[in-house]
This record gives structure tokens, sequence and C-alpha cells, in this order.
């Protein structure tokens, strides 16, 4: 199980820059430009780590451990979810319940190394990523119902995994409508571009980069490197709720897998070329759009029957 | 399958409408919403007769109707739904718990065919409640007319349930029905706003004593 | 047994020593401290014999009370509870005797025996086997709470919100003498003893289901208002705020606790109950959960916080009967005991996190003399101990993995996704619904609880100065206790979830088999692992930043103020603030309204504004009611004329009217 686990571990930690990667090259070429190399995230989280850190007088040792909690649940909460043939190294009776709740942890600790700083501006952004977060959570929850009804079972994996796919011929719209709202809070939860731009820091506007505005060196190299798991871990499973590829040879599920993901990243991309970002009071409106549309996909359920 | 997965993509654009604020793309999801529709004969029972259906519809509701709302918003250079009556999320809460009830009920109702699909009552419902709710909450003329429109979508939803019993001149006549009403609309739209320089049914209460 | 009665003698027996010590102060505090401890280590003591050993052990006193007798039983269920008060009695007793020593001017002998003596009464209730020796207890606990609660009674709000307390619990009671004598008549009526309410004989006896549901409203209603179910919480958020500290802790942790035993008791008995009574209580939970937590992120007091997110927290205790409910009327015996091992454990979590939180709040307010979240800030720094035991107690009142907030809530939400398995229409949209409201629930305490902590400890200080602070460091012992039960039971659940399994198949009747055990309590040992591996990464992380840290330089700076070159504290983000977005989606049903207005032109004057939230059900429903009724009693007054000689006319013409009544 160990190398499991370390398998698991390095797969994620060595290709979710590259989803970021994918994503800043199609907004790039949508742009018309040719835009920064494809290993960019690499090369800024190499240059971050080795920056000397920078601490204001006002913080305690919580500003200090916070980056490294955000980064630990995610490492931590990718156990839980199959990558392609790699199977869940670590499940459970119940782990997704673990899975909503240790991203709570997560998202606690960067809220109060936020608050930790005394500075208004990332009091702001913490407070908005409480309420919004807050609101994805319930749409995240309804999607887990409709996938615990439809699989009987209560492990994410197995809900995610196998008895998706006998689903899919009777289920197929259900489906669909849980990936579509799932994308919505995978958009907010990875603070993406129609609810929260992560390329700059100083808008007003913005929730989830200006939390971190006073990270720097190791804390800000631990933050957007778990920024970008994050993205891996939520787009493994929409990938895995998607495409049902389950019954396939492990090397072909990893390669559908792994083209999966990068259909993922480029879709990402072309919504966020497409797309311009909302303002702050239209968002709650979108998170209430996607629990309709999973509403929607319950009520199919409940009119068709098991 | 299909024509499930067809019905929902319906209900999804549906539900983007509800919550858009701008006319034009507003429009532009109504056409594809339209021409979704316009399939589902073709999926239900294939023929001559769905034939003729969809090409009517496809011409009537994606081609004519969606440039005759383009040409009436560049007229009256309306592009956003400001201030609407009840706001987005609201609409949105409610559309999800009258489409809840829609559901609920249509799964009890007593309908002469229902081997066509389970979810075409229920989705036809729930396109009448968002045409209904597009007409309640908003004051812009354009979004009146769209909701009508896609009101219309949920009932013609309902028509394909008696798909084979119904005469083709009926189903033409109800279309042409449509036409002309969306027709008088337009004009509706452009009288409102050469009287009262913008064009926001506000200004209809105006008309009582 | 013999414990347990050895305990309830001593404690009685201090009760009576202390009064009669009065005058002598430091040897009665000192027998306080003694009797309380012994009293309540005695206690936990039996408690956790009943628990291990899977008995249930009655004591019949020989002496004969007017109407009932004294018939004390210890099953898992009660043991459980007893277990539960006794640690909190203990914690916050030894806190409370450091805490006031400062009040000279008291009579704090007093308050001591009271305490006790509530203490007794609550250990009682807890084991009555007997109705009234039941009511008896539960009355008594209501006035020492009463008493306990008006400690600073110079103040007018507090004898203000004694009073709202006292009348509530008594309304509450007027319910409990209806449901208990119906009891009574269906046991006479089908051919029980006459006259015996003993719990015993009401176990034996069938009830109808029409009769079931009628009693189970009338137990809604009285101990629904002791609990705080959400319409009937007025008292709540009055009488937590304005009680010493630690007293806060008992009221919250403890006593209105005993409103979900006797819910517990009164399933217990009657067993069968009609459907729509689950769907109540999922119903209560639901409103009490989200409407709690969302009051809560509108106070600006701690104290007052606090005091909602128990209402909150009582909504997840009651989500947990109400699907345990559901699973004991289906006859799903897993959901049963899911359900109820959920609530019940959750009982305990929240005794113990809710405790750490009020004493720690109690001693930021010994400190700094204000409770006012927006005056406060970054006393993390000059209260150590206090600021980390308080994050403790947040995270595990968050239901946040780690603590063990996040095993009971783990329980009730696996009990809701069990019951969905079954696949029946009205389970999957209540138990979604409950879900929902749970999810969002959990979200909406770590936006509250981030926004206490960061306002009260992180941050600079908004108007105090803080380097002038001292922590008290003999009120920390109890607070590390309790902040230590907290991460063993969510590192290590096994012992305490068996325990409330025990209570849990006493209460559903279901039997206990090790099948269903370990297929609970296995899972919990897999995520302890999880857990494990979590805190184990957290450390790997921290040595290689460390390491790290080593090679490059490290700055001390000043908080980068975005381009204002001279940020003040003042400047932060205040608590009111941070909450403003969340209810500001939630404003129609909380009533949020923003006074004051915003700084206008180029060189504004100075503005201010403050945002506050309207209690709904004070509010909308209990004012007209009051009204209604005083405008009645104000009609009345015209038969009060003053004369003695006319009241006496009254009365015999009453009475005259009660012989006429009864000889026809």
């Amino acid at each position: 199980m160990g190398i499991q686990i370390l398998l698991h571990l390095t797969v994620m930690l060595v290709l979710a820059p590259l989803l970021f990667g994918i994503i800043g090259k199609t907004k790039a070429l949508f742009a018309g430009r040719w835009g920064a190399p494809l290993f960019q995230p690499y090369y800024d989280i190499i240059k971050f780590f080795k920056k000397g850190n920078v601490y204001s007088t006002t913080t305690t040792w919580i500003f200090q451990v916070a980056p490294l909690v955000y980064l630990a649940t995610i490492l931590v909460s990718s156990l839980l979810i199959p990558f392609g043939g790699l199977k869940a190294p670590v499940y459970f009776w119940g782990d997704f319940i673990l899975f909503i709740y240790i991203s709570g942890l997560s998202r606690y600790f960067i809220i109060i190394g936020a608050l930790d700083t005394g500075s208004s501006f990332e009091g702001m952004g913490a407070s908005r990523e409480a309420t919004f977060s807050c609101l994805a959570e319930i749409v995240l929850a309804l999607d887990f119902i409709i996938l615990a009804i439809l699989s009987k079972q209560l492990i994410l994996s197995e809900m995610v995994g196998g008895t998706i796919l006998s689903s899919w011929p009777l289920f197929g719209p259900v489906l669909l409508l849980v990936g579509l709202s799932y994308f919505l809070v995978l958009l907010v939860e990875s603070a993406r571009i129609p609810i929260d731009d992560p390329t700059t820091h100083l808008e007003l506007t913005m929730i989830h980069e200006v939390m971190f505005l006073d990270h720097s060196g190791w804390d800000l190299a631990c933050v957007s490197y778990a920024s970008m798991m994050k993205f891996f871990v939520l787009g493994s499973l929409f990938v895995n709720i998607l495409i049902p590829f389950h019954n396939l040879s492990a090397i072909l599920q990893t390669v559908v897998f792994g083209v999966g993901m990068i259909g993922l990243a480029i879709i990402v991309g072309i919504v966020e070329s497409c797309i311009a970002r909302l303002r702050l009071n239209r968002i709650p409106e979108l998170i209430i759009g996607a629990f309709v549309l999973a509403l929607v996909g319950l009520l199919i359920i409940l009119i068709k029957g098991v | 399958m299909w024509l499930e997965l067809v019905l929902i993509l319906i209900i999804f654009l549906g539900i983007l409408i509800l919550g858009n604020n701008r006319l034009g793309s507003m429009i532009q999801l109504f056409a594809l919403q339209s021409l979704l529709l316009s399939i589902t004969p073709l999926l239900i029972q294939p023929g001559l007769h769905a034939g003729i259906i969809t090409i009517v519809t496809i011409l009537l509701k994606v081609v004519f109707m969606p440039t005759l709302l383009f040409w009436a918003i560049r007229h009256v250079s309306m592009r956003w739904e400001v201030y609407p009556l009840i706001g987005y999320g609201k609409t949105l809460i409610l559309c999800g718990l009258l489409m809840a009830i829609a559901f609920l009920i249509s799964s009890k109702l007593d309908l002469p065919d229902k081997s066509t699909s389970y979810l075409l009552v229920p989705s036809a419902f729930s396109i009448v409640i968002i045409g209904f709710l597009l007409l309640v909450s908003r004051f812009k003329a354009i979004t009146q007319v769209i909701g009508y429109l896609v009101m219309e979508n949920g009932i013609f939803l309902f028509a394909l349930l008696l798909l084979e019993k119904t005469p083709l001149l009926v189903e033409i006549g109800i279309l042409l029905d449509i036409f002309v009403g969306a027709l008088v609309m337009g004009i509706v739209v452009n009288n409102i706003n050469q009287e009262f320089g913008s064009a926001s049914t506000i200004n209809l209460t105006n008309l009582r004593d | 047994m013999n414990f347990f009665l050895y305990s309830l003698a001593f404690l009685v027996f201090s009760v009576f020593l202390m009064l009669f010590s009065a005058r002598l102060k430091k040897i009665t505090s000192g027998i306080f401290l003694c009797s309380l401890i012994v009293g309540s280590v005695l206690a936990i003591i039996s408690a956790i014999k009943v628990l291990v050993n899977q008995t249930s052990l009655d004591y019949h006193a020989a002496l004969r009370m007017p109407i009932g007798e004294f018939y004390l039983g210890l099953d898992a269920l009660s043991a459980f509870f007893v277990f539960t008060i006794s640690v909190l009695f203990l914690m916050s007793g030894i806190y409370g005797y450091f805490y006031l020593q400062d009040c000279e001017k008291k009579n704090l002998n007093a308050h001591y025996s009271i305490y006790n003596l509530c203490l007794v009464f609550l250990l009682i209730l807890v084991t009555a086997k007997n109705a009234v020796l039941f009511l008896i207890a539960w009355e008594m606990v209501t006035v020492c709470a009463y008493f306990m609660i008006i400690f600073y009674d110079q103040q007018k709000v507090v004898r203000k919100a004694g009073y709202l307390y006292l009348i509530a619990a008594h309304t509450g009671t007027f319910c409990l003498f209806i449901m208990f004598l119906l009891m009574q008549h269906n046991t006479v009526l089908s051919g029980g003893q006459a006259g015996s309410m003993n719990f015993d004989q009401m176990l034996l006896t069938p009830f109808s289901l029409p009769l079931a549901g009628l009693i189970f409203v009338l137990a809604i209603l009285g101990f629904g208002v002791k609990t705080g179910f959400m319409p009937m919480h007025i008292w709540l958020p009055h009488a937590h705020p304005v009680a010493p500290s630690h007293v806060s802790a008992i009221l919250s942790g403890v006593i209105i606790k005993i409103g979900i035993y006797g819910l517990l008791r009164i399933i217990l008995i009657i067993k069968d109950f009609p459907q729509w009574c689950a769907v109540l209580l999922l119903f209560i939970g639901m409103i009490s959960g989200v409407g709690g937590v969302l009051y809560a992120l509108g106070q600006h007091e701690i104290k007052k916080l606090l005091a909602y997110h128990s209402i909150e927290n009582i909504g997840i205790i009651t989500l947990g009967l109400g699907i345990g409910l559901w699973g004991q009327i289906n006859q799903n015996e897993m959901v049963a005991l899911l359900g109820y091992a959920g609530a019940l454990l959750h009982v305990f979590n929240h005794a113990v996190f809710k405790g750490l939180l009020f004493l720690s709040a109690g001693s930021v307010i010994k400190a700094t003399h204000t409770g006012e979240m927006d005056k406060l800030g970054g006393l993390l720094k000059y209260l150590p101990w206090t600021g980390h035991l308080f994050l403790i107690g947040a995270v595990s009142i968050c239901g946040l993995p780690l603590f063990n907030g996040f095993i009971s809530e783990w329980l009730v939400y696996r009990a809701l996704f069990e019951n969905m398995f079954q696949f029946k229409i009205n389970a999957i949209v209540f138990c979604s619904l409950a879900i929902i409201a749970l999810s969002l629930i959990g979200g909406l305490a770590i936006a509250c609880f981030a926004k206490a902590f960061g306002a009260i400890f992180l941050g600079n200080s908004r108007c105090l100065d803080n380097k002038q602070l001292k922590e008290n460091s003999l009120f920390i012992a109890p607070m590390i206790v309790l902040g230590g039960i907290c991460l063993w039971i969510g590192l290590f659940p096994k012992t305490m979830v068996s325990f409330v399994l025990r209570a849990a198949s006493v209460v559903s009747a279901v039997n206990l088999s090790p099948i269903k055990q370990s297929a609970i309590i296995s899972p919990l040992i897999t995520m302890g692992f999880v857990l494990a591996l979590l805190i184990l990464t957290i450390v790997i992380l921290g040595l290689l930043k460390k390491i790290s840290m080593n090679f490059s330089c490290t700055k001390k700076a000043q908080t980068w103020g975005c381009g204002y070159s001279l940020p003040t504290s003042r400047m932060q983000y205040t608590a009111s603030s941070f909450a403003e977005p969340i209810l500001r989606i939630f404003r129609n049903i909380l009533g949020f309204t923003v006074k004051g207005n915003k700084p206008s032109g180029y060189f504004p004057k100075e503005e201010r504004i403050s945002a506050h939230v309207v209690e709904v059900s004070e509010e909308f429903i209990f004012k007209p009611i009051f009204q209604g009724i005083q405008f009645l009693a104000s009609k009345l007054k015209i038969i009060q004329v003053g004369f003695v000689q006319l009241y006496l006319l009254y009365i015999i013409a009453f009475l005259l009217l009660l012989l006429i009544w009864k000889i026809v």
C-alpha cells in the first residue's frame, strides 16, 4: 500500500502543473498569441521554492502553517480518487464525506491564515471564499447524493468507478446533469474565470488569490502548487464521472484518463477565453443554477426509480 | 436515450435563459433550444410527418424569430435586462421548486401515451414553467416575448405526445399562430419604444385609469 | 450502582455542608472543589462500568414519596448521559472555582451549593425511572439553572434574561405534565397497575399510533423549549451570554441536552410512532441547524454567537434523532443505530467542545472585559493558551476532521445516506434535504468560526492595548482536558463510538451484533489511518520547510498595505464585514439590515454604519402572542377592584360553582 500511495502522489505532483500549462496555452492561442511555454507553471513553482520568505510582524504561526495544511489536505484527499488505471490506494465506507470535510479543513486554515495578516484585502478575500465555497459545498453534496443513489455505494472510488458504467445507458441524462453541475463546482472551487480570475492579485473583485497577498517564497510555492493539485483532484473526479472507461485494461484506462484530463484543461481554457468574469453578486446565482441542474438530475431518478 | 439527452439539454438551455441578463445571448440560447426541440419529432418517430414539422419549426423558430428579435433589439438598442422584478437567484430557486413539483405531479398524471419517454411530460412542464417565470419576473418587452416563446416550446413538447394523432394541418396552424403572435409582439415592442423612449413593460402600467 | 448512589449522597451532603459553613469562605470553597471532584468521578466510574459491562442497574429506595417512588435505574442510555454530565460539570466546576475568585462581594457559597445541587438533580433526572421523580428533578434543574444564570443579578439585563428563561422552561413543563398524564392514562386503560407512574409499566403497555403521535408532539413542545428547537429557542440567546462563563458552558453543554434525553426516553418507552414524527424531527433539525448558524453569523458578541451555535448543534443532534427514528419505524436497524449513535455522540461532543469554547470565551472576557468581537483582535500572541484551545474548539465545532465533531457528523451523514438505499421516494426526498441542510450547516459553521477566531485572536487589536493583558493560567487546566478529549475522539473514536452504539441499541431496541458493530467502527479505524497520514504529511512538509529555510533568508516586515502608506489596525476586516456577504445572501430569512450611509464626495465626513440581524421568531411569532395575552389580561383587570372583601366573594362564588358542578 505504501508504494501505491507514493505512486499516486508522484503522478499528481508531477502532472498537476502541466494542466495549468495547457490552460494557459489554450488561452494564449485563443487570444492569438503564442503564449508562455507549456512548462511555465513548473518554472514558477521552482522559482518560488528558491526564494526567501518575508513574514509580517502581525502574523503568528497560523500564517506559516496554513499553506502546509492546504497542501497536505490536497495530497491526502487525492488518495481517495482513482487516476485512470491507478486505483485509489485508500478507501473506506463513507470516505467521500471525509473528502468534502477535509477540503473544509483546508479552507478553514487558509481563511484564518489570511485573517492572520490583519490586512483588509485578505480579509475581504477570506470572507468571499467562505461565502462562495459554502454555497458550492451544497451542490457538491447534491451531486454526491445522486452518485450514491445510482451506485448504492458510499466509497468515493466506487461511486465514480465501475458502477457508473452500468448506469450510463439508463441514467445518461442524470450523469450529464451531474457532470454539468459538478463542472461549475469545479470552476468555483478551483477559482477559475467566470467566478474568479487567478491571474491578477490586486483587483478588489478577487476571491481566492487575494488571500495569498502576503505569502512569499516557500509558502507561496505551497499555495500555488496546492491550487494546481486541487484542480487536478477535482478534475480527475470530473473525468471519472463523465467518461465511462472503467472496464478497459489498466493501460488503456490510464490513456483515456490522461486524454480526458487534457481535454478538461482545454475546455476550461476555452471557457476562460470566451466568458468574462462574472460580477460578484452574480456568482451565487451561478451556483444556484448548478444546484437546479443537479436537482433536475435527482428528480429524474425520483420519477424513474433505480 | 438520445431523446432523453436532448430533453435534458433543452431544460439546461431553459435554465441558462432564465439566469441570463443579456438579451442577445438569451435570443441565441433560445434559437439553440428551438433547434434541439425541432429534432425531437424525428427522434420519437422518424418519418415524413415528423420531417415536415422539423423543417417548419427550424424555419420559424430557429431562423425567423431570432432574426426578428435581433432586429428588434438592434432597433430599440436594448442589451441588458437590468432590474428584474424578481432577482435572478430567486427566480432560479423558484424554478427549482416549481420543477420539483412538476416532476412529482407528472409522474402521477394519467396520460394517454407514456411509451415515448418518461421524461417528455416533466420536461415539457419544466419548460412551460421556465417560460412562465420569464414572463412573470422580467420587465423588458423582449424578455417577455422570449418567455412567451419558451413557454410555447414547452407546449410543443406536450404536443409531441400526440404526434401521430394530430393532423399536420393543425400543427402548422399552431405554428402559424405563434408566428403571428411574435410578429405582433415585435410591433408592440417597437411602438412601446417609440412612445416611451424605452421598451420596458412598466410603462404599460400608465395605461390604466 | 453503589458508586452512583455514593456520588449522589456525597454531593447532597456537600450541599448541606456548604450551606451551613457559609461564614467560612475558605473552607466552603475547599469543600466545593473536593466534593465536586469526588462526586463526579464516582458518577463517571459508575457510568463507565455500566457502559463497559452492558448491564443495567436499578435502585428502589425504601422511602415512599407522596405520589411516586424514588426509583432510579442506570441503563446504557442513562449511563451515557451521566458520563456526559459529570465530565462537563467537573471541568467547568473547577474552572468556575478559579473564575469566581475575584467576585468577593458575591455570596459564592450559595452559588457553589446550587451548582452541586444542580448536578445532583441532573443525575437524578437522567436516571429517574418514575415520571413524578423525573418531573420533580426537571423542575429542580430549571430552578437551579435559573439561580445560576442570575449570578450577576445587579444588572437589569441579567434579571430579564433569567425571567425569560423561567417562563419558557415552565411553559415547556406544562406540556410535559399533560404528556405524562396521557401516558399514565394509557397504562391504566391497558390494565396496568393503577396510579403507577413507573417507566417500566409504561414500557410494557402498547400505545396506539395516534396517541403516540399526540404524545410525541407534546414531548417536542415540552422538551423542545428547554432544548432550544428553532422557533421555541428565544430564551437561549438571552440567557447564555449573561451567565458566568462556566455556567454558560453547562447550560449549553448539558442542561439543554436533557431535552434530548427526554425525547430519547419517550422514544424508548413508546417504540411505535407514525412516520410523520420522524419527518417532523428532521424538519426541526434542519430549521434549527441552518437557522442557528445563520443567526450566529449575524452576532457581534462572542457568547451570543456561541449561544446560537448551541441551537445549530441541537439541530444536528435532532437530524440524527430523526433519521434514527425513521430507521426504527421502517425496521432498518443499521440506519436506526447509526442515527441514534450519531446524535448521542454529538451530544457528548457538543458538551465537550462547546464547554471548551465557552470557557475560553470566558477567559477572553476576563482578560479584556469585553466580548464584542469588533473591539478585540490579535489576542493569540497575548493569550496563547486560550487562543489555541479556542482554535481546537472552533475546528471541532465546525465538524472538521482530526477532531471529534467530524466523527458524530460522519455517523449522521452515513445514516442519512444509507437510508436512501432502500429506494423510497419520500426517504430520498427528506434525506437529501437533510443532507443538503447538513452540508450547508458545515459550510456556514466554517465561515462563522473563521470569523470568530479571526476577529478575536488574529490580526491586530482594534481598540484595546493588548500588551497589558495577562492570561490566568489557573483557568487553563480544565480547558486542556476538554481540548484533549476533542482530539482523542477525533483520532481514536473507537471507544466512544462503541459506548454510544450500546446506548443507541438500548434506545432502538436493536440487538447490537458484532457484525453491525464492526461495520460501523471499521471504516472509522481506516479513517483514523488517513488522518494519521494527514498529520504525518503536515509534519513532513513542516520539516522540509524548516530545512529549506536554512538555505534562504527570512525577513520580517509589515503586512503589505497594498499601496496604502499608513495602514492602521482599524482598517482591518471586522467580524461584521466578514459575515456580511453571507448575511446579504440570506437577508430575507434573517431580517438583515444595514443602517447608516456610505461616505460620499471627495472629502467625506464621518459616517457610521451598523449591521443587525432581527430575530424573526421573537419579533413576528412571540411578540404578537405576548401582546395578545397582555391585551386580554388588561381587559380582565375589570374584576381587579382592590377590595379584599370582593376577592373573598370571588373565592366563595367559585367554590359554590364547583360544588354545584360536582352535584349536577
